[in-house]
């Protein structure tokens, strides 16, 4: 089986020496008056550089921007759709890490890229591949506000977040994107919801021309969901194993035939994964991926990590994985 | 039963009595002497004394206030997760990990066994307790929220971690019991956040409070109630502190369904709003909670900590809590 390196998303946007607080530096100055936008987007261009800096050294196959821009998972998306402004902070699933709510009072619509620029920023700074990342419709409309709240309100805002989200995945694939992560963590806590959360799947996917398309599933027991996540039209599904005891068991069970991003280094905690017991759980599980294609990779983003700590996690990918070929090839 | 708890323990309330949940901001002396001792230009010892200090203005205000039960007002704190891993062997202080926006703060790492190495809020409070006739609250944070807020490299789960803290952190408790503590405040600000870890965080109050004879009260805060009522009143303390009027006394609905058995300290000011709430808006939170709650069982205070209010908003939100719940006693 293959086995690629790859980053899951977000990386840590400061750290601790002093080149790592220019970000937020940079910010609270502009907060003073004493820096514009263009100092701040110039620090942001600065701290994506070190993040793919740091994912080259760590010899990832597929590296991500770190999503460096984002203020959060949620607001920095739908923030640039008309229709939408942004509220109060909300706790983001079960971190310690808070974002803005979306409260919906209008017409959804994309009238400007949303990721495509820093994608192409990223792609014109290293020579790796350059995932581009987007949080699904499914978990924008469920973390989003609108007036008449409920069930019927959710799949609307899903199947208009998903109309603008499609747009996207279609400029993505334009700008040159061949590997497109759509992160649906909330679909794990509403499995009711799978109906409304598939035709948003369906509609991203029939915008990806010749990109692949990834579903990240994170912060949840994916189990429950696995057969049925089988059947949608993507080309790959990114699995959190640290909320799901039995899943390796059941990808040996029912097999994939996806591509696999295997989350099995936690970037939730800094500790380090043993090297061999990872190994022989990529063994176990590589009996049931059909596809022959396999992503070691985080559990979740590395934001929840210190910089320090997040670096060592990515390194230790590439020492999982020798310790994986030097016991399975 | 909570009353009677309180009058074998020799302390005798009024109706509606009031209360803060801990924390009141840091004056600006204390603040200038954070930064100066974190600069290296002053010793500790200058710093605890601008503490003390300032430990004693909240005091002698909350007498002022005429508030019944009062807080030492945690000067001597940062971060409630980070002051006390700064204090138990086993962590280590992390990098910076991001909160929002452009806030970031530093995470413990729990590195090896945890272990408490002696008392480390009892000065505090017996300082506090010193400059007044009224009853102070030991303050603590809980071992739940201490392993959530932390990471744990030492431990084989969430679990085991939680419980090894539970033990070291019931020696605090002692320690402030034997000290003379009789209200003794263990926050879990973390527990609504994980519903299926509930039994985790009540055990592992159990542990910490178990046989120790005070009234015990915990702070939970960030909403997310539905998910844990009424399971959560199966935890072993005798009055929950929660934040009310943030969330339109919303909760008071799940007491309608499951009766509330406890005793609350009922919030109801909004400590993340610059806004000093009217008294007649005050007074209607509290007539709406007696509809709910048998009076004796109330205690009245703001929905959470003071901390990132200024010095006269923290007062001027105390004042009306207090004023609102005298005018409602008779």
């Amino acid at each position: 089986m293959e086995l690629k390196l790859a980053n899951h998303s977000s990386y840590p946007r400061i750290g601790d020496s002093p080149e790592g607080q220019l970000l937020r530096r940079t910010i609270a100055l502009k907060e003073k008056g004493e820096k514009t936008d263009a100092d701040i987007r110039a620090a942001e261009d600065r701290m994506t550089e070190l993040a793919l800096a740091e994912q080259d050294e760590a010899g990832l196959d597929v590296v991500t921007d770190g999503q460096i821009r984002w203020y959060d998972p949620i607001s920095h998306l739908a923030g640039k759709l008309t229709g939408i402004h942004i509220n109060g902070l909300l706790r983001f699933f079960d971190t310690n890490f808070y974002f803005r709510q979306p409260v919906v009072d209008g017409k959804i619509e994309r009238r400007q890229p949303l990721i495509v620029d820093e994608f192409k920023f990223a792609r014109s700074k290293t020579s790796r591949t350059v995932k581009a990342v987007l949080t699904g419709p499914y978990t924008l409309a469920r973390l989003s506000l609108a007036k008449d709240a409920g069930a019927v309100q959710v799949g609307k805002l899903a199947e208009a977040y998903a109309g603008a989200l499609a747009e996207e995945v279609a400029a993505l694939a334009d700008a040159g994107a061949t590997l497109i992560q759509v992160d649906e963590p909330a679909i794990l806590k509403h499995a009711d919801d799978f109906g409304l959360f598939e035709s948003g799947v369906r509609a991203l996917a029939a915008q990806k021309k010749s990109a692949q398309l990834m579903l990240a599933f994170y912060f949840g027991d994916v189990a429950p969901l696995y057969s049925k996540l089988q059947s949608l039209p993507v080309d790959a599904l990114c699995l959190d194993f640290t909320y799901s005891p039995k899943l390796p068991a059941m990808i040996v069970s029912e097999g994939s035939s996806k591509i696999l991003a295997l989350g099995l280094i936690d970037g939730r905690n800094t500790r380090l994964e043993k090297a061999d017991v990872l190994a022989r759980e990529i063994e176990e599980i590589a009996s049931g991926i059909k596809s022959g294609s396999a992503y070691l990779t985080p559990s979740c983003g590395l934001e929840y990590l210190p910089r320090d700590r997040a670096q060592l996690k990515l390194k230790h990918l590439a020492t999982v994985r020798n310790t994986f070929l030097g016991k399975g090839q | 039963m909570s009353r009677e708890k309180l009058r074998q323990l020799g302390i005798d309330l009024p109706i509606l009595p009031t209360t803060s949940v801990g924390s009141f901001p840091k004056p600006d002396y204390l603040m200038k002497a954070r930064s100066e001792f974190a600069k290296g230009k002053i010793t500790r010892e200058q710093l605890e004394e601008a503490e003390r200090r300032a430990t004693e203005f909240w005091i002698r205000k909350q007498e002022e206030l005429d508030v019944d039960v009062l807080v030492d007002g945690e000067m001597y704190r940062g971060d409630m997760v980070a002051y006390f891993s700064e204090h138990i062997a086993g962590f280590e202080q992390g990098g910076l990990v991001r909160s929002y926006g452009n806030r970031y703060y530093h995470k413990p790492i729990i590195t090896s066994e945890v272990r408490w190495q002696g008392p480390i809020t009892v000065d505090w409070w017996k300082y506090a307790q010193s400059l007044t006739k009224r009853p102070v609250k030991g303050m603590l944070t809980g071992p739940y929220t201490v392993m959530d807020w932390s990471f744990n490299e030492a431990y084989p789960d969430r679990k085991a971690a939680c419980f090894a803290l539970a033990g070291e952190i019931r020696k605090e408790v002692q320690a402030l019991v034997e000290a003379g503590a009789k209200i003794i405040q263990i926050d879990e600000p973390a527990t609504s956040v994980r519903p299926e870890e509930l039994p985790m965080a009540i055990e592992a109050m159990r542990i910490v409070t178990e046989g120790l004879n005070a009234y015990f009260l915990t702070h939970i805060c960030y909403g997310a109630f539905e998910n844990i009522y009424p399971q959560m009143l199966k935890f072993p303390v005798d009055n929950f502190d929660l934040e009310m009027s943030n969330s339109g006394l919303d909760m008071l609905d799940l007491f309608k369904k499951d009766p509330y058995t406890k005793d609350i300290s009922f919030g109801v000011v909004d400590v993340h709003s610059h806004v000093i709430e009217e008294e007649p808006v005050v007074e209607q939170r509290l007539r709406e909670a007696m509809a709910v709650i048998p009076k004796e069982n109330i205690w009245v205070d703001p929905d959470c900590g003071l901390k990132t209010r200024s010095v006269d908003e923290a007062i001027a939100k105390m004042k009306v809590t207090v004023q609102a719940a005298k005018a409602l006693r008779n």
